[in-house]
């Protein structure tokens, strides 16, 4: 069985074939993909593409995942997302400052793009579905062990309880595993890959009156501020018949009540007296795990820690890790017989980091800088007016390339960002001073 | 200049703190200052203290008398409500140089040009006051104000100008000093000082240092930026540490 694999993207494009790998003995490589979401189901249809036997198991094929459910154009195309699995098609986005000064992210979006809204329920079964079809076993199941093997030949055995036969606890022999289960992952704990600080993101889903969903037909917005996050943002984001608000934050997690209620105050009269419908929160990592290849087991998506910071993007890049983690495993597996940590290394982790530390860290930076203080923040919104600014924001978000843009207009846009950090800063430094002085006056 | 980073920005934890209570729909916290902090506002509004808050005060006088019995009462009966306080109105920013989501220039003008300074303490004042009593946005009165319209040299003068005066003037004070020192040690003059290639370097250093280094608490922030940075890229790296030790594992 001969299957071509394409993807591609704005920058190149890599069409690679595989072919049914007879391996060591002659038999094809038994993988355990453990987690159902973008990232396993990825990594399942990879490695089913090319051959190998993939388990795909998945503890509530029916859930719904909390997530703000956004996903970059360049998703569309590399994953072959059917339209009609898109519920919004976003092109107007505000961020909002604490001064309430706001940046209309719509000028500048190149004509036909868009930030695709999706439901993960809907997503995660079609993706779960084309894996299946390209060859996976689905596994209904809950793992709750795994044996880690002794020697370099002996398989690992995933231990887990069948959805189907009524809870009767099942055994997986397989060459190697790839954990994708996400933010608390039991593979990561089994085999030791360490801990990651995580922010808590909550959020509730609320059903607008149909007039006032119509202000957020096409419309994202993201709000800013201390009194909202400490360190992230906090945003309403709609869906396919109600707005979800929300906001995140790693270093205030006790005060995520107080938080919301933040949200919902500033957004008020646009999402005023309506109630939620529903209320969700989930753990999103903050940074990669110490350990992200142990082994032959490799971690992929939330479970490796994939999550961006400043914008919180995890299902691109979970999906892109899961596939990339699958093609080096069939292809080690076609090429040498075995599946090795070095060669996982190699062929998965030195390629992830490669393509994607730059734009980690640089999204980390921006980060630190402008999610820092309500100054910075004031800094983030008066520089996002520039078109300039949000020319290349939408490049390397939609795109995920980051761009070198005109130097001239690169050294611009240091001025006006040194400049605006400057002004914004002062500005900081006076509010503080100012309620020095009150205290004292107190006193 | 600093970045605003988390290091150089306030705290918002402590502040929000003794603030919570005003917040709507906040759960509140038996904070001990928020009453004082109340009084503390009304005294100094009746007192009309500061001349440069006389302008604001009448306008926002009004707003703290009935915010502080709104707020006690929220106070009282916080345990017993629901989340939403509707009840209680957060009292809105206002201020009669404060036209159409942008500050009325025309209203700072003194003598005939107008006083940035000025303008720099309204949009100062009417942060802190968002911070403290945070707004919805409101889509009929969207904020313009954008800080690039107070020109560089106002910004220069009433900020750059009296540090850029206190550091030189430190630098001269030591600068006077270790040359007397020097030469009374080595009996090279001042000229002679500057024309040694060791003591061009010492002295690039010590002004590259003065830059990043004014007070003593700088170090310590200067540490923690370089610390705060380099953590995430450390992230990064840690699954890479284990390549010599552990080898390539079957």
């Amino acid at each position: 069985m001969a299957s071509a694999v394409s993807c591609h993207s704005p920058a190149r494009i890599s069409i690679s074939c595989s072919y049914s790998a007879p391996g060591r003995g002659g038999r094809p490589l038994r993988v355990a993909v453990v987690g159902g979401g973008p990232a396993g189901a990825s990594a399942a249809e990879a490695l089913a593409s090319a051959g190998a036997q993939a388990f795909l198991v998945e503890r509530s094929p029916a859930g719904a995942k909390p997530c703000g459910g956004a996903i970059p154009l360049c998703m569309l195309d590399e994953f072959a997302i059917p339209p009609e699995l898109i519920d919004r098609r976003v092109t107007r986005m505000h961020v909002l400052s604490p001064s309430n000064l706001v940046a209309d992210f719509s000028r500048t979006l190149p004509p036909g793009a868009h930030v695709p809204m999706v439901r993960r329920e809907v997503l995660d079964s079609f993706l779960r579905r084309r894996a299946a079809d390209a060859g996976a076993t689905l596994v209904p199941g809950l793992v709750t062990s795994l044996s880690v093997p002794t020697g370099p030949a002996d398989p690992y055995l995933i231990h887990y309880i069948s959805s189907e036969e009524k809870g009767r606890r099942e055994v997986l022999e397989v060459d190697a595993v790839v954990g994708a289960d996400g933010a608390n992952s039991r593979v990561a704990r089994e085999v030791g890959a360490g801990e990651y600080a995580t922010a808590i993101a909550f959020q509730e889903r609320i059903e607008l009156p149909d007039d006032a969903m119509a202000y957020y037909d096409e419309l994202a917005e993201m709000y800013v501020g201390g009194d909202l996050t400490p360190d992230f943002y906090a945003w309403v984001f709609p869906k396919r018949d109600h707005v979800a608000v929300g906001t995140f934050t790693v270093g205030a997690k006790r005060d995520i009540k107080r938080l919301q209620a933040g949200i919902r105050a500033r957004a008020a009269p646009k999402i005023a007296e309506a109630a939620s419908v529903r209320v969700e929160a989930h753990p999103i990592p903050d940074h990669p795990r110490p350990r992200r290849v142990v082994g032959r087991v490799a971690l992929v998506g939330d479970a490796a820690g994939y999550v961006a910071r400043c914008t919180g993007e995890g299902i691109y890049f979970a999906a892109k890790s899961g596939r990339l983690c699958g093609r080096a495993m069939a292809e080690e597996w076609a090429r040498t017989g075995a599946v090795t940590e070095a060669g996982l290394r190699k062929n998965y982790l030195r390629r992830w980091d490669d393509e994607f530390t730059l734009m980690f860290r640089f999204l980390d930076l921006l980060q630190r800088v402008f999610y820092g203080g309500n100054a910075g923040r004031e800094a983030l919104v008066e520089m996002c007016a520039d078109e300039y600014v949000q020319r290349r924001t939408f490049e390397s978000y939609l795109y995920k390339q980051m761009v070198a843009g005109e130097p001239l207009g690169d050294l611009r846009l240091l001025g006006r960002t040194v400049a605006s950090m400057v002004r914004c800063g002062i500005l900081g430094r006076e509010v503080e001073r100012l309620r020095r002085l009150d205290l004292q006056l107190l006193a | 200049m600093a970045m605003a980073t988390s290091t150089f920005s306030p705290r918002p934890a402590s502040r929000a703190g003794s603030l919570k209570p005003l917040q709507a729909g906040a759960k509140l916290h038996p904070s001990l200052s928020f009453p004082r902090f109340r009084a503390g506002r009304l005294a100094r509004a009746a007192a009309g203290e500061a001349p440069v808050e006389v302008v604001e005060a009448p306008p926002k006088e009004v707003e703290p008398t009935p915010a502080a019995s709104n707020g006690a009462a929220v106070k009282a009966e916080a345990p017993t409500k629901a989340v939403e306080v509707e009840a209680a109105p957060v009292p809105r920013f206002r201020d009669g140089r404060w036209v159409n989501g942008t500050w009325d220039l025309k209203q700072f003008e003194k003598g005939g040009v107008v006083d940035w300074d000025a303008v720099i303490d309204a949009e100062a004042r009417r942060r802190k006051w968002l911070e403290d009593y945070p707004e919805a946005t409101n889509t009929d009165e969207a904020v313009v104000f954008d800080t690039s319209i107070v020109p560089w040299w106002a910004w220069m003068k009433r900020f750059h100008l009296p540090e850029a005066e206190k550091l030189n003037g430190r630098a001269a004070m030591i600068g006077f000093f270790m040359a007397y020192f020097v030469d009374s040690l080595t009996g090279v003059g001042l000229v002679d000082q500057m024309g040694n290639f060791f003591c061009k370097t010492l002295l690039f250093v010590a002004v590259a240092g003065v830059l990043f280094i004014r007070k003593n608490e700088d170090l310590d922030s200067l540490k923690k930026i370089i610390d705060e940075s380099t953590f995430y890229d450390k992230q990064w790296q840690a699954t890479w540490q284990e390549d010599s030790p552990a080898g390539p594992k079957k």
